[in-house]
């Protein structure tokens, strides 16, 4: 009986107040959408992180017919040079932080180029001549990568030392910064989204104070009194939240899977199921979020 | 039943207690009369009965129990034990007369046989059977007076306190409310009705308990609603300090400036 009162309170409080539920509906939406946008993020890092950590390489890269750097001035690598440089990674002062290595040739380099950008017109306009060859080093410890920098890059025929490595941390700290706006953004959302839920309670409060009143006279418990207008925010939260978690699906599905994968296909993207994993959180936050504020709210404004 | 030990309450540090010390004992099943102009304290006095507010000094028992001790989850109970009844009867407009005491019952978690019993026969004994279907504006202010006294009698309380119930009624409806009061009343139900309607307060000759500026001045039983026996002191302090003799003139000053104010 009492469950039934509550759940009939409920239902009518969220037919008397309609603007003000959607309008807090949306502001959680949007609010759980960027915090959502933050935990993608987050997760693709880390995806990302597993992915290419063990794969990046040193890559020493052999000066070829247009390299412009000063190592390069007497023109591209000759066979000697490239043979030094193969002792000289074998030699036991660099092979102790070596895995293993392989050559790539200006051949295979083309191909991989070809490969990564297959559906992009900028493979056309390239040739093998265009192309350096390198060693592709593993090291035991991707930290150690100054040995190789120092050992390699005053060498004849070298171009330039590059460490994959810290290209994936600038990429990493960019989409570090990305998640960290994100989270701010949300940040602003959730305080709006706060005060339009304790406002909505108020209002509630006050177009059903005649109820609250007699309740109070009769001798109804401070929950059968409270909980329909805390249930009221929280519904309005979950849906919110609902929204987002299947907007953040949405993205991962149709954006993530559905173009960039096809762009990037040696990138792995996060799945839509991953995203999923966000939900129960963003529900989570978001009943948090109403539960908080409209309990704050009602001790203020419902007397029990 | 209610017991008032040395109660004062002070809303306002720099006005007069609304109540200062009262001693009072209304015994279970007794049918008081709570009388005294506008101001004088009454509704104060029912207020700190339903720990609506808590008393400055003093103890408040109901039911032998000090209300000060009852912690905040268990109010509730107490106010369980006691009905109320207002002077603007606080109906629910868009509910039906059975839904608007039905009411009373469900949020304290009645089933919804024990409600379809006993909400007609709570309406019965208010008189208002045949009724049932009704919304408050379709009836007169006595009736919906009666469908107030059903709601705040549903749940079977000890004590039923009434705040001026019939200040919206004429004097014939009036002893109608009073009839279904006194019939409550020789159910057990302890009843304290303030009033300032004199006619009522004669006609039923019950127990009277006038307050003045929140003092007890007088406390009689089978009482009229003014005093046979004079109080010299205090008609002589009235006319000291308003330069004139009290009279009915006074105190209808005193209902005008405190008009509509029907709060509890
Ligand atoms: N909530 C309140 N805040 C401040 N003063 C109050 C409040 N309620 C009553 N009073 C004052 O207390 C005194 C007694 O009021 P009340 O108990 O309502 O008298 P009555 O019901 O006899 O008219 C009055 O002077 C009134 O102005
Ligand atoms: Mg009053």
């Amino acid at each position: 009986m009492r469950l039934a009162f509550v759940l009939a309170e409920i239902g009518s409080g969220l037919r008397r107040n309609l603007s003000m539920v959607v309008s807090v509906i949306l502001v959680t939406f949007v609010s759980l959408t960027f915090v959502g946008a933050a935990g993608m993020l987050q997760l693709q890092i880390n995806q990302m992180k597993g992915y290419w950590y063990d794969k990046v390489q040193v890559a020493v890269f052999l000066c070829s017919d247009g390299s412009t750097a000063p190592g390069c001035a007497s023109g591209p690598a000759t066979p000697e040079q490239q043979a030094n440089l193969r002792k000289l990674l074998q030699s036991p002062a660099v092979a102790q932080y070596v895995n293993d290595f392989q050559f790539e040739s200006k051949d295979e380099a083309y191909k991989h180029f070809k490969e990564q950008f297959s559906n992009s017109p900028i493979v056309d306009s390239v040739t093998p001549d265009q192309l350096p060859a390198s060693f592709r080093i593993n090291l035991k410890d991707p930290e150690k990568y100054e040995v190789i920098s120092e050992n390699f890059s005053s060498q004849a025929g070298v171009e330039s030392v590059i460490d994959q490595r810290q290209l994936l941390e600038r990429l990493f700290s960019a989409m570090n910064a990305a998640s960290l706006v994100a989270v701010s953004v949300a940040g602003v959302m959730i305080v709006c989204a706060i005060l339009l839920i304790a406002t909505t309670i108020r209002l509630s409060a006050f177009s059903r104070r005649r109820e609250t009143g007699i309740m109070r006279l009769v001798g109804a418990s401070k929950m059968v009194i409270q909980l329909p207008f805390i249930l009221e925010g929280v519904i309005a939260a979950v849906i919110g939240a609902a929204l987002a978690s299947g907007t953040l699906w949405a993205v991962a599905h149709f954006f993530l899977g559905g173009v960039l994968s096809k762009q990037y296909p040696d990138t792995a993207f996060i799945s839509p199921a991953q995203t999923l994993l966000l939900a129960p959180a963003l529900i989570g936050l978001g009943v948090l979020l109403a539960g908080t504020s409209s309990l704050l709210t009602l001790r203020r404004y419902l007397r029990v | 039943m209610i017991r008032f030990e040395n109660v004062t309450k002070v809303y306002d540090q720099n006005a007069r207690p609304a109540l200062d010390s009262i001693n009072l004992e209304i015994d279970r099943g007794e049918f008081a009369f709570l009388v005294g102009a506008s101001g004088s304290g009454k509704s104060t006095f029912l207020r700190l009965v339903l720990k609506e507010d808590r008393a400055s000094s003093g103890a408040v028992y109901v039911a032998g129990q000090n209300v000060a001790k009852i912690s905040s989850w268990r109010v509730p109970r107490l106010r369980r034990g006691i009905g109320v009844v207002f002077q603007d009867f606080r109906l629910l407009p868009q509910k039906t007369v059975f839904a608007n005491v039905a009411f009373a019952m469900q949020v304290i978690g009645r089933s919804r046989s024990v409600i379809r019993e006993t909400v007609p026969e709570v309406l019965k004994t208010v008189g208002l059977e045949g009724k049932e279907n009704r919304l408050p504006h379709e009836l007169s202010g006595g009736e919906q007076q009666r469908v107030a006294i059903a709601r705040a009698v549903v749940n079977r309380p000890g004590i039923l306190l009434a705040d001026e119930p019939t200040g919206n009624l004429d004097p014939t409806t009036s002893m109608g409310i009073m009839g279904v009061l006194d019939k409550i009343n020789q159910n057990g139900t302890t009843v304290v009705m303030a009033t300032h309607d004199d006619d009522i307060v004669n006609e039923m000759r019950k127990r009277v308990v006038e307050l003045r500026n929140g003092v007890v001045i007088r406390d009689e039983a089978r009482a009229l609603y003014t005093s046979m026996i004079p109080v010299v002191g205090q008609s002589r302090r009235l006319r000291d300090a308003s330069g004139r003799e009290p009279s009915d003139f006074g105190a209808a000053n005193g209902e005008a400036q405190h008009a509509g104010e029907g709060k509890l």
